[in-house]
């Protein structure tokens, strides 16, 4: 049972009455008329608990993107249904202008549009559909919340993507398809073809010219089909807030970069997210969707506050092929988490595979070493620098273990692990 | 507060310059003490002087003033009647009253319905003169009657209708400026302004054996007492017996029933319209209380700062003020900051302090000492944490200055 604003209006009215006749009892009088009115009007409202309410799917939206979330009130009694229909999401879905005013005819059913702006990663789910039925008089009515599950997919905003082309650029002048050709390591043979003007007299094949009635030189590409192998660490480490995210979301900015890259690049991208245990694991076999795929895979993730069980999640790239690949670790560098957790699990890895570690580093810890002005800011600065110190420390580690650790802030990770995958590529290291 | 011994300030004490602070002090001090002094002494004079109760009231037996009635009281205490004042109900009745007692009324505005009933009936069979009577203390003394004012400056000589009275009244003379005359038997009839023609106005009037309404109560007043022969009808009227009971009612005697209840000036639909307000409130807070729906809430992750660590440790050092252990930390950021600017040394950790200080020395100009105290393996602990301020901003300059170089 709702009241509307009418109710304490019409009370209001009943001044009318108390001046024609000033008794104690008339405004008590007035109010039993106006609740039997109201009693009456909610009695004849169309009863909420007979609509039919279905949600249609709700398509996945990249984070900060709009998207949208349809209903269709099925209006099966026999009265018209007029009233509010409220379509509730949880704060972070966006749903703005979600409180829909209808009229619906008995047996009609139409169509109801909720905006959506999701302002965070992972699911986002509805929470129910409150539908408030008024009566003819519009002075009362009756409300029930019912269960209309629906869940908006808010994908990783890959902010990198503007990173791509220029990568990909340089991926082709390795590919041999741009003017400029390498040959050397990290390539191998392509095809013979006729020499034109331009191209490098020491790649001209003399035993195949000598066998044609035109000089022909070798053609060579980057080597392809190769592996790559993203593994995303949820734990603890990378909970921790950088700017204003934590570090797993720029990390998992430069794996999407690196796999549309290296998707271009004809590689394979396998994708092992986990912390205690193994939270996703997705194969792709060069599928041409694969930044969708990811970013779907990717969605539902958050840091939780636990130890990375790092044997397990070597395990789990060990399970996913013995081909040589290349590893990427996306894990924080933190001094104490990497030589307890990481570090004796590395040498599984790095026996057969080339590891990469990419840390994404946060800049409070050079601004706080470069505070000097009061007491407080000197003893952080100290702090700074002997955290800092560790961390060299840490990475000097790692290097000699033969692991690459690309360090970089938040928004430079994802170009400069794409840096580093073609530099690999082009140096013929994967 | 040693005061003893302070010499009294002369009166040019505070204007002239004190030749020294203490002595003007002190001399401050005494003249406060001189000033709370005099008015002491002065409060202890007036209330000598002053003599025992005084009143301002109006028509007040202590009242010395114009409209007081201390005049009135004096005289008759010196004709020999007793005039006792009793002031508010509990006095009045713990005062005596018999046949051969006067009790006066001179401000009946302040009898209650309760301090009237308990004068009526502590005044028995008693003389009672109520002067200067409103209607509503008519109301609570029980009389029904009509009353006007009479016009300004009214003379009349006493011509009363009622036997006792006239022998005692009878050919004396009224003049006062406002006077009030009651519809009932009595002397200095009146033409009243209500009826044409009919004179039943009496300002001295009879409302029941025992009572007497005086409507001319200005005729007591000090300034008033030498008019006509307002003297003699006072004297006559309030004289007759051995004793005068002055009752003048207190206002802490009035019950809560005394007032006028706002309800009775207010229109009869006002107190159904406020009811009518509140039930409309509350249908407002119904309409806006009902929430559309419950609320949606969401699991929230946990979020920390990543460089909380780093901030917490850097309060364990100042807490525990531990300044050698900061000071080693910069000197080391410092030597290895230095080591990677100038490239000394195959690893940034093993460079030797020594190597390190000439290269820096070679590189800022700077004396090999002065850098040594500075990045040096066994340069001095800062002792204070201005020390401490003070060689993080040298080792910060030191950097940039072989950035520079």
């Amino acid at each position: 049972m709702v009241v509307t604003g009418r109710v304490p209006l019409l009370l209001l009215l009943g001044l009318v009455p108390v001046v024609l006749r000033p008794l104690p009892s008339t405004p008590w009088l007035w109010l039993l008329l106006v609740v039997a009115a109201c009693g009456a009007d909610a009695l004849l409202a169309a009863p909420p608990r007979a609509l039919e309410v279905v949600r249609g799917p709700v398509p996945g939206v990249r984070l900060g993107t709009p998207g949208r979330s349809e209903l269709v009130v099925h209006n099966t009694t026999r009265r018209r249904l007029r009233g509010l229909v409220r379509d509730a999401w949880v704060p972070s879905a966006g749903a703005h202008d979600n409180r829909h005013p209808v009229r619906v005819a008995p047996g009609d059913r139409p169509l109801l549009r909720t905006p959506l702006l999701p302002r965070r990663r992972g699911d986002l789910r509805a929470v129910g559909v409150t539908v408030r039925s008024l009566g003819p008089l519009g002075l009362a009515g009756r409300q029930r919340t019912l269960l209309v599950p629906g869940t908006l997919r808010s994908l990783p905003p890959f902010a990198s993507r503007r990173h791509l082309p220029s990568r990909l650029a340089r991926l082709r002048e390795l590919d041999g398809r741009a003017a400029v050709r390498v040959r050397g390591q990290g390539t191998e043979f392509d095809s013979l073809r006729e020499y034109v003007r331009g191209d490098d007299v020491r790649a001209i094949d003399w035993r195949a010219s000598s066998r044609s009635r035109h000089v022909v030189v070798r053609t060579w590409q980057p080597e392809r089909h190769r592996r790559v192998v993203l593994v995303l660490d949820t734990s603890r480490t990378s909970a921790g807030r950088v700017g204003d995210v934590p570090r797993l979301d720029p990390a998992m900015d430069a794996a999407l970069l690196l796999g549309a890259l290296a998707t271009r690049a004809g590689d394979r991208v396998d994708l092992v997210a986990g912390d205690r245990r193994v939270r996703t694991r997705l194969r792709t076999h060069g599928a041409p969707d694969l930044v969708a795929r990811l970013q779907d895979a990717l969605a539902d993730l958050e840091p939780v506050l636990a130890e990375a069980d790092w044997p397990g999640l070597v395990g789990a790239v060990a399970a996913l092929g013995r081909q040589r690949a290349l590893v990427v670790l996306l894990t924080p560098v933190e001094p104490t988490a990497v030589e307890a957790g990481l570090l004796p699990a590395l040498p599984a890895l790095t026996r057969h595979h080339r590891v990469v570690v990419a840390s994404v580093r946060d800049p409070a810890l050079e601004e706080l070493v470069a505070g000097r002005g009061t007491l407080e800011e000197v003893y952080d600065a100290a702090a700074a620098a002997r955290a800092s110190a560790r961390r060299e420390r840490t990475i000097a580690l790692l290097r000699a273990l033969g692991v690459d650790v690309v360090d970089a802030e938040p928004d430079r990770l994802a170009p400069a692990l794409a840096d580093h995958y073609l530099s690999l590529k082009a140096r013929g290291l994967l | 507060m040693s005061t003893v011994g302070a010499p009294p300030p002369g009166p040019a004490a505070p204007a002239a310059a004190a030749p020294a602070a203490a002595g003007t002090a002190r001399s401050r001090r005494g003249t406060w003490l001189l000033v709370g002094a005099g008015l002491v002494v002065a409060v202890a004079v007036a209330v000598v002087v002053a003599g025992g109760p005084r009143s301002s009231e109006r028509l007040d037996p202590d009242n010395p003033d114009r409209d007081g009635a201390q005049a009135l009281a004096r005289v008759l205490d010196g004709e020999g009647v007793d005039v006792v004042v009793a002031r508010g109900a509990d006095e009045l009745d713990a005062t005596p009253v018999d046949a051969g007692t006067t009790v006066l009324l001179t401000r009946p505005d302040l009898l209650g319905r309760e301090s009237a009933e308990r004068l009526v009936a502590h005044a028995g069979d008693a003389q009672l003169v109520v002067a200067g009577a409103r209607p509503g203390a008519l109301a609570v003394l029980g009389v029904e009657t009509g009353s006007s004012s009479l016009p300004p400056g009214f003379a009349t000589e006493a011509a009363c209708t009622l036997p006792d009275l006239a022998e005692r009244l009878d050919g004396l003379r009224l003049d006062v400026d406002d006077a009030v005359g009651h519809d009932l038997p009595g002397c200095f009839a009146a033409p009243s302004l209500t009826a044409a023609g009919s004179t039943t106005g009496t300002v001295l009037s009879r409302a029941r054996p025992g009572l007497l309404l005086l409507g001319a109560a200005d005729l007591l007043a000090n300034d008033r007492l030498l008019r006509a022969d307002h003297a003699a009808i006072a004297l006559r009227l309030l004289g007759g017996g051995d004793r005068l009971v002055w009752y003048v009612p207190s206002a802490a005697d009035l019950g809560a029933e005394d007032g006028v209840a706002l309800s009775a000036l207010l229109p009869r639909w006002v107190v159904p319209a406020l009811v009518l307000a509140v039930l409309a409130l509350g249908a407002l807070m119904l309409w806006r209380g009902r929430r559309l729906g419950p609320l949606a809430t969401e699991p929230l992750p946990v979020v920390v700062r990543a460089s909380e660590t780093v901030h917490s440790r850097g309060r364990l050092y100042r807490r525990s003020g531990d300044r050698a252990h900061a000071a080693h930390a910069l000197r080391e950021a410092t030597r290895s900051a230095l080591a990677r600017r100038l490239r000394v040394g195959a690893a940034p950790g093993g460079v030797p302090p020594e190597e390190l200080v000439r290269a820096v020395a070679r590189a800022t100009g700077h004396g090999e000492d002065d850098v040594a105290t500075l990045v040096g393996s066994d340069a001095p602990d800062p002792t204070t944490d201005h020390d401490l301020i003070a060689l993080a901003a040298a080792l910060a300059a030191l950097e940039e200055e072989v950035r520079r170089a």
